[in-house]
């Protein structure tokens, strides 16, 4: 026979199954709906254990098929296929059975349920097969999924320490979890696309279906490098052009790590590659801009009262307690009206106060926030004067002054304040002094200008 | 109040006309049960103020669409600045410097360039076309900027430069709508709506999403391309105006004082109120809101909106010119606007579609022309914003719908008058500043003649990615559902741009 047919027929095999489970389970339901003594449907169940049985075959020999041309193993496939082949013997025992009486055989509604279980369960490994063991797992809760015993979030490529990346074994903390994140789901012991699993060093030493893929030393030489470097529209080109895209650091990783050698013993550090070809892959270990410190959320009551009040007031993200509280829409608020702050206390973390009517008392009452992160006073009646309670603010990282009536050495008073990093005091007399000096935070004092040129009023 | 009272009775009386005699006998069976079962259900009657006691657990978006949410995370920006240059700047003459382009000045362009690409207008083999700036280093960073910029020059270790930007629409419409709300059909919501859908607004006296426009005409794709697409209309951008009134139709008409606006206002609210108190119907509270709003930005619009009172040293920084319809006012009013607590605004420049048709569309003077209008302007709007400590939270993005060809146009077959360049999907520059971007920096790499991205391309909706990952939000999951499906504004692409991340 022509070559093709059989493989053709093979790649039937998921549209195939779909009929007995249908003929079957339509004879099933028949079965059910049939009283004792009564036997109308009795025909048409027969008929229907017969025709299930008959494309039980037809599924049975596709799906053998399907394993022998598609590079399925038979570790994968081997319940699964005699689940099927026990699922077609039993519709035609049962149409069997049938064809001997006029009535229903005893405990036919029992051997009946026992044919579904089968048809099931053989559906269920054939569905693991093509979809995975984990797809009805994955859409559930990762809570529930670790209640199930599976791991989540295991296929997210490498993740490196910004310190200490030197030691690290390559192959185990680089390469695979390249190859799990991008390769895996093709080449693995079940699902052999080009014969070949990329599920471990063992494996991958054995190369697929052209032999072998890697040969230590020469990346150029090795299909492992080779194919990620071919242009994407060539057909030989990994990962295949619609799946996610290899970055050009995960491919210069492989690249170093075959020319090294290929080997499980190498160590990252001994590699000849730059830190920033790795920095995609470092937890970012810097620190949060907010306080690392633990406060419990305000109580609803309590957020949406300082929103009555006219306060923008939010956090500062979903998750966060760290609130977030503005007068933009408040500027009468004033010195005295801090008591409708202080039930958030513990939570702002931001507080714009600008163009309000504040005055330097403000301060006194800002003292007592322990997270205070941002701090605008903008366009306020705040003199300078009594910045220095500002150093009880341990959290304070930056500082808007602008259009106040700060001056430079005024603002001595928060000098080597441990956190302060960013002070803005546009359009302040501290702006327009010249006299310079040390801080040490960062001061903003603006007045940029930019200089008219020549060709400012060329027109051509 | 007497007027107040007649106007209550007579929807009172309206009410009852629509009511007949089957309405009042299907009442009298379902409202008897319903008097019965309310308690049980609700468990306390409609209150006054709508809220809480309604039992309907209405949230704070209901009543109030434009209410401030916290973002998923804790992003570095608070505000978008987005400037539009609408018909696609030329990266060639300001910031992608190809010396090998020069050299091939005048030659016919390679038949590798050309096969199997289209052009909008370019047929045949067109000749290639020089570089028409002097292009120079500037700042720490080392970035190249052309003579055509010489104010932007000075600012750009500010900036990450994104170089090898592509997009895959080489007609305006469709590429400004594809640059603005991800899709090149209409129908999906703009950037500025979905961060202001997602994001609210802080203050409520000014509308969320402001849009100015200069050069005196609007994008060609219309106003689709700040529209809300499937998204609630109240997140589309409000457009404002540096001359004349700041917003249509905000103004009160003549004889008409601000006190008896208020009169009707508070009367019609309270109407609604007591049609909310009988029907139940939360849309009711919103619409009480919204004039309430109104109200209040017919007052705080016009100020922020006034640029006179800006101090003389701001004008000349900015070359800003009071009344005048013009980038220049727009960059100022974008500062206010952000200094004010708006949290997106777009700013839209018309003039930079230079084929060489004309004097106007020409590389080698009209462009010059649209620079010098626009680079002072914009280093100005990043000095101000970074005096006031606005750059630490606003995201300000420049950039046009696509690029232009390294070949001279050839329309029609025909040199033109002028130097000019086509339409270009394949590489462009854009540049991105403020709020969690890495200053300096520059990404992607295009080859030789400036024709495609070699390295580090970027496609839109990379660039949407990045910036909604500035603002708080994963791409991939913020999303809304319409037509029975979740929509995102990068659909089922986008990858950060880490390397442009602080
Ligand atoms: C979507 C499925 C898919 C993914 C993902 C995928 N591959 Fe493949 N791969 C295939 C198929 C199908 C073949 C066989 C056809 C061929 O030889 O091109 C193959 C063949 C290969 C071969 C040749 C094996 C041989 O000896 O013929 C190599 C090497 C390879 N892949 C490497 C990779 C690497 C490395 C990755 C991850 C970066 C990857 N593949 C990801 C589907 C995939």
């Amino acid at each position: 026979m022509i070559q093709f047919v059989f493989p053709l027929f093979g790649r039937f095999h998921p549209i195939l199954v779909h009929l007995p489970i249908g003929i079957l389970l339509f004879g099933i339901i028949l079965v059910f709906l049939s009283r004792k003594g009564q036997n109308t449907h009795l025909a048409s169940i027969r008929l229907a254990f017969l025709f299930g049985g008959m494309a039980g075959v037809l599924s049975s020999v596709s799906g053998f098929l399907q394993y022998r041309y598609e590079g399925f193993t038979w570790d994968s496939v081997q319940f699964h296929f005699f689940l099927g082949l026990a699922t077609t013997a039993t519709a035609f025992w049962l149409y069997y059975e049938l064809g001997k009486k006029e009535d229903f055989p005893s405990f036919f509604k029992a051997k009946s349920a026992a044919l579904v279980a089968l048809l099931m369960f053989t559906g269920h490994l054939g569905g693991n097969i093509t979809h995975g063991e984990t797809y009805l797992i994955e859409p559930l809760p990762a809570g529930m999924q670790q209640l199930l015993g599976y791991e989540t979030g295991e296929n997210t490529g490498p993740k490196l320490p910004a310190e200490g990346w030197e030691e690290l074994a390559y192959y185990e903390h680089v390469v695979q979890p390249i190859l799990n994140q991008n390769c895996k789901s093709c080449h693995n012991a079940k699902n052999h696309k080009g014969e070949l699993d990329l599920s471990s060093y063992e494996a991958l030493l054995q190369g697929g279906e052209d032999g072998s893929i890697l040969s230590g030393g020469d990346a150029e030489a090795s299909a492992l490098f080779a194919r990620l470097v071919l242009p994407k529209e060539d057909e030989d080109h990994m990962p295949p052009k619609d799946k996610r895209q290899l970055q050009k650091e995960e491919i210069e990783l492989i690249r170093a790590w075959i020319a090294l050698g290929g080997k499980t013993e190498s160590k990252l550090g001994e590699a000849d590659i730059s830190v920033e070809t790795l920095e995609p892959f470092m937890e970012k270990t810097e620190a949060p801009f907010y306080p690392s410190a633990e406060v419990p959320p305000l109580a609803d009551e309590t957020l949406k009262k300082l929103k009555t009040d006219g306060f923008f007031a939010e956090t500062v993200d979903k998750e966060s307690a760290w609130l977030m509280v503005s007068c933009v829409n408040y500027g009468q608020f004033a010195d005295a009206d801090w008591t409708k702050l202080k039930p958030a206390s513990d939570q702002i973390a931001y507080l714009d106060l600008s163009g309000t009517q504040v005055t330097d008392q403000i301060l006194d009452s800002i003292q007592s926030l322990p997270n205070l992160t941002v701090l605008k006073l903008n366009e306020t009646d705040i003199s300078g004067e009594k910045l220095s309670a500002l150093q009880s603010n341990p959290n304070l990282k930056n500082l808007y002054l602008n259009k106040t009536q700060v001056s430079l050495p005024q603002l001595k008073a928060l000098q080597n304040h441990p956190n302060l990093a960013k002070v803005f005091v546009f359009d302040t007399p501290a702006s327009a002094d010249e006299s310079g000096g040390v801080f040490s935070f960062l001061l903003e004092k603006g007045n940029y200008r930019l200089p008219p040129l020549p060709t400012d009023t060329i027109v051509y | 109040m007497k007027n107040l009272e007649k106007l209550l009775s007579e929807l009172q009386v309206q009410k009852l006309q629509t009511q007949t005699r089957r309405h009042f006998l299907r009442d009298c069976v379902s409202k008897v049960g319903g008097l019965a079962l309310a308690p049980l259900l609700f468990g306390c009657e409609i209150g006054k103020d709508g809220q809480a006691k309604t039992g309907l657990n209405l949230s704070e978006r209901d009543l109030n669409p434009l209410a401030p949410l916290p973002p998923p995370f804790a992003g570095k920006a608070k505000s978008i600045i987005y400037l539009h240059m609408a018909g696609a700047p030329s990266q060639l003459e300001l910031f992608d410097f190809k010396p090998e382009l020069a050299k091939l000045h005048d030659q016919d362009c390679p038949e590798s360039l050309l096969e199997g690409r289209k052009f909008a207008f370019i047929r045949g083999v067109p000749k290639m076309l020089g570089p028409q700036a002097t292009f120079s280093q500037h700042g720490q960073s080392g970035a190249w900027v052309s003579d055509y910029l010489p104010h932007f020059s000075k600012v750009v270790d500010e900036v990450a430069f994104l170089k090898a930007m592509h997009t895959d629409q080489f007609n305006h419409g469709p590429a400004q709508l594809f640059m603005q709300t991800g899709s090149p059909r209409l129908g999906r919501p703009s950037l500025g709506s979905w961060v202001t859908y997602g994001l609210g607004t802080v203050n409520q006296n000014l509308p969320g999403f402001v849009v100015l426009t200069s050069g005196g005409k609007t994008p060609d794709a219309g106003k689709s391309v700040w529209g809300s697409g499937f998204l609630p209309s109240v997140y589309q951008g409000v457009q404002c105006r540096s001359k004349g009134d700041p917003v249509l139709y905000l103004e009160d008409p003549s004889g008409m004082s601000r006190d008896l606006k208020k009169n009707v206002i508070s009367a019609i609210n309270q109407a609604n109120q007591e049609d909310f108190e009988s029907i139940g119907d939360p849309e009711i509270l919103a619409r009480i809101n919204q004039f309430e709003m109104a109200y209040r930005m017919q007052i705080e619009v016009p100020e922020v909106m006034n640029i006179n009172d800006e101090p003389e040293y701001i004008h000349q920084l900015y070359g800003t010119q009071p009344g005048e319809e013009s980038f220049a006012n727009n960059c100022l009013l974008a500062r206010k606007l952000v200094e004010k607590g708006v949290r997106v605004v777009q700013l839209y420049d018309w003039g930079w579609d230079t084929h060489g048709t004309d004097k106007d569309g020409s590389i080698d003077m009209g462009l010059r022309n649209k620079c010098r209008q626009i680079d002072r302007p914009m280093s100005a709007l990043l000095l101000d914003l970074k005096q006031r400590g606005l750059l630490e939270d606003t995201l300000v993005v420049w950039g046009g719908e696509f690029g232009r060809t390294p070949m001279q146009e050839n329309r029609e077959g025909k040199v033109q008058g002028f130097k000019g360049r086509d339409h270009h999907t394949d590489a462009f520059t854009m540049w991105v500043a403020g709020g969690g971007v890495r200053k300096g920096a520059s990404y992607g790499i295009t080859d030789d003649f400036g024709f495609s991205g070699v390295d580090e391309r970027t496609s839109v909706h990379d660039l949407h990615a990045t910036l909604l990952h500035l603002m708080g939000f994963d791409h991939e999951k913020f999303t809304y559902d319409f037509q029975g499906r979740p929509f995102r504004l990068t659909d089922v692409e986008g990858e950060l741009i880490r390397k442009i991340i602080a």
